[in-house]
């Protein structure tokens, strides 16, 4: 299925959305006493150059099904919380031990590792607390909330985003199928889904969108580390550490096969969606830009 | 007034926490099992299993059935405030925090597992206290459990458990910590998550505003009182009778009730707060309130 690129401008949607729930994150989190853990949880939350992927794909999966955007703007927001929650404990000296994130030091290097933690500890509940004192009651029933509080809890719990971390710290080489999936797709798959749910998708609507969101935080993943060697091998310096990645496992080439499957299988599912006609074209663009990186959000 | 709050002579305080404890422990253990990846799960249901006093979910449910609720329509909650209780012990165990290795008798968890799965298996305790609450919860209208949510992400972030935390790691070697800030760290760092446990009990428990509000009254109180017999244990108690280590609190140099008021002053604020929280219960059936009044002589008279 190919969409003219002249009707639809993914670029502008993103840029859009991503003013309008950094304006709500920024709202979120107030300072007050004790200020220093609001700074930390700020720091990494509101870091400039955040894409804001998990919401924009979220907003997105909401106006699939017809459901007014305001209605996935609280889920969103907290989808953000809880991301910057994990991304600021992975990279903690006892786990990933990463000095920077997104462009600037980690979390931990300018608050200090006991502020990390607890940033983190605040920030999770802070994301549900979120959806539940501000998604428009009249928009959205309750007993879907809560399959959404579930989604997400399951996403970056024991199974999910932890598994992969753990994986990723502890495993072996053979698990980087699982650790991608988990890592980097298991964000992806819970914005789609939190979008579907808050709109009352069926059940069958949902588990096309797990698997859809699932492919594109993977593919979104590959290409990144792909990106990263290409751009290591002008430089003139090879990847040193075999990393738990498609590229440092089976090298470029496989990686590049692996992204073309994914932005394959991510399509193939959407084209379940044909019923809701245009309004499923945010979600084929998300896929072409997550494997072509067309234009650059966020970060410029 | 005093005759009216004792407890009734046919209470058997022992043989409810014992019969409590267990449906808790019970239903703990069912609420974590050894999925992959096993090392995670393990480290959760170390922590979580070690056999704590289960005071948390215990006042969840006593709250629940105060109010007209059954047990059941509380324990994926009281299973919840326990999840994040165990989390927090595990997060303040580690190295950059308190740096402890004992905790409930046994080795801290990043002892066990390392820092790392000692991390991740906080992080996912807290996930699973509210993937338990919102799917496990049945019986209670969706609008409650979504209140119960909220109240519990409030108590355990940084308007309540993590607040405390962070004025507690930034007090301690402080010579000037005056009594406001050492009540600020213990209403944020025990009493919220005591608190937010009754209120969960009481908001599923189908129980109307007012009593939920007197019940968090309660909470409050008995959350203070918590902290001023922990610090009153912490020097007068051993760490064998304590199971955790004894005089850490002097060692760390941090701020305690003992320090600031002496021990029998302390004493006396205990009483006070004990007599405060039941007065709360007054207005409630007694036979139905003698397990909540009992919870609170039990954290009053404690001697670990």
């Amino acid at each position: 299925l190919s969409i003219p690129s002249t009707q639809f401008d993914l670029r502008t949607y993103w840029t859009t959305l991503i003013e309008e729930i950094n304006q709500n994150l920024n709202e979120a989190i107030p300072v007050q006493y004790p200020d220093i853990i609001y700074e930390a949880m700020r720091y990494s939350v509101l870091a400039k150059g955040a894409k804001r992927a998990p919401p924009v794909m979220c907003v997105a999966a909401c106006e699939l099904f017809g459901c007014h955007r305001r209605a996935a703007f609280p889920t969103a927001c907290a989808l953000e919380m809880v991301h910057a929650a994990s991304l600021i404990h992975d990279d903690l000296p006892s786990m990933d031990d990463d000095p920077s994130r997104r462009g600037q030091p980690s979390n931990h290097t300018i608050f200090g590792v006991d502020m990390a933690i607890l940033a983190g500890d605040a920030l999770f509940p802070l994301g549900f607390q979120h959806i539940v004192s501000h998604t428009p009651p009249d928009l959205v029933p309750e007993p879907r909330l809560l399959r959404v509080v579930a989604e997400i809890a399951r996403a970056v719990g024991s199974t999910g985003m932890a598994a992969g971390q753990f994986l990723d710290l502890e495993g072996g080489y053979e698990t980087v199928e699982f650790v991608q999936e988990k890592k980097f797709g298991e964000m992806g798959e819970c914005s789609a889904v939190c979008g579907g749910l808050l709109a009352g998708a069926g059940d069958e609507e949902i588990q096309r969108l797990r698997r859809y969101g699932r492919a594109v935080g993977v593919l979104y993943q590959v290409v990144n580390d792909v990106l990263k060697e290409k751009m290591k091998r002008e430089k003139g310096d090879e990847m040193k550490k075999k990393e738990k990645s498609y590229v440092g496992v089976f090298g470029v080439d496989r990686a590049l096969e692996v992204a073309e499957d994914l932005r394959a299988k991510a399509k193939r599912e959407l084209d379940g969606f044909e019923k809701y006609g245009e309004s499923v074209v945010p979600l084929y663009s998300f896929v072409d830009y997550a494997a072509d990186r067309g234009f650059s959000v966020g970060d410029q | 007034d005093e005759i009216q709050n004792e407890t009734p002579a046919t209470f058997d305080f022992k043989a409810y926490m014992l019969q409590k404890g267990n449906s808790v422990n019970q239903a703990l253990d069912q609420s974590v099992s050894l999925k992959e990846p096993q090392k995670v799960h393990e480290a959760m249901r170390y922590s979580l299993l070690a056999g704590g006093k289960r005071v948390r979910p215990v006042l969840c449910i006593a709250a629940c059935e105060l109010v007209g609720g059954d047990e059941s329509k509380a324990m994926p909650a009281a299973c919840g405030v326990e999840m994040i209780h165990t989390m927090s012990l595990i997060h303040d165990d580690l190295p950059c925090m308190d740096n402890d290795d004992l905790r409930r008798g046994k080795p801290t968890n990043h002892k066990v597992f390392g820092e790392d799965v000692a991390v991740l298996a906080g992080d996912a305790l807290l996930a699973l206290a509210f993937e338990h609450i919102a799917s496990a919860t049945v019986g209670v209208a969706p609008a409650r459990i979504i209140r119960a949510i909220g109240e519990l992400a409030r108590s355990i972030g940084s308007e309540g458990l993590v607040a405390g935390q962070v004025v507690d790691i930034g007090s301690t070697g402080l010579s000037d910590v005056g009594l406001e800030q050492l009540e600020f760290i213990h209403v944020h760092k025990t009493a919220a998550l005591l608190e937010g446990s009754v209120v969960l009990g009481a908001i599923l428990g189908g129980g109307a505003d007012e009593e939920v509000e007197k019940l968090r009254k309660f909470a409050r109180c008995i959350g203070l009182l918590f902290q001023v017999v922990d610090d009153i244990l912490d020097v007068t108690m051993s760490s064998q009778e304590l199971g955790k280590t004894a005089g850490k609190d002097l060692v760390a140099d941090k701020v305690t009730y003992p320090k600031l008021l002496g021990v029998q002053k302390s004493r006396e604020l205990a009483e006070q707060l004990n007599k405060e929280a039941k007065d709360q219960l007054s207005g409630f059936d007694p036979e139905k309130a003698a397990p909540l009044i009992a919870l609170a002589n039990y954290i009053a008279y404690r001697q670990n």
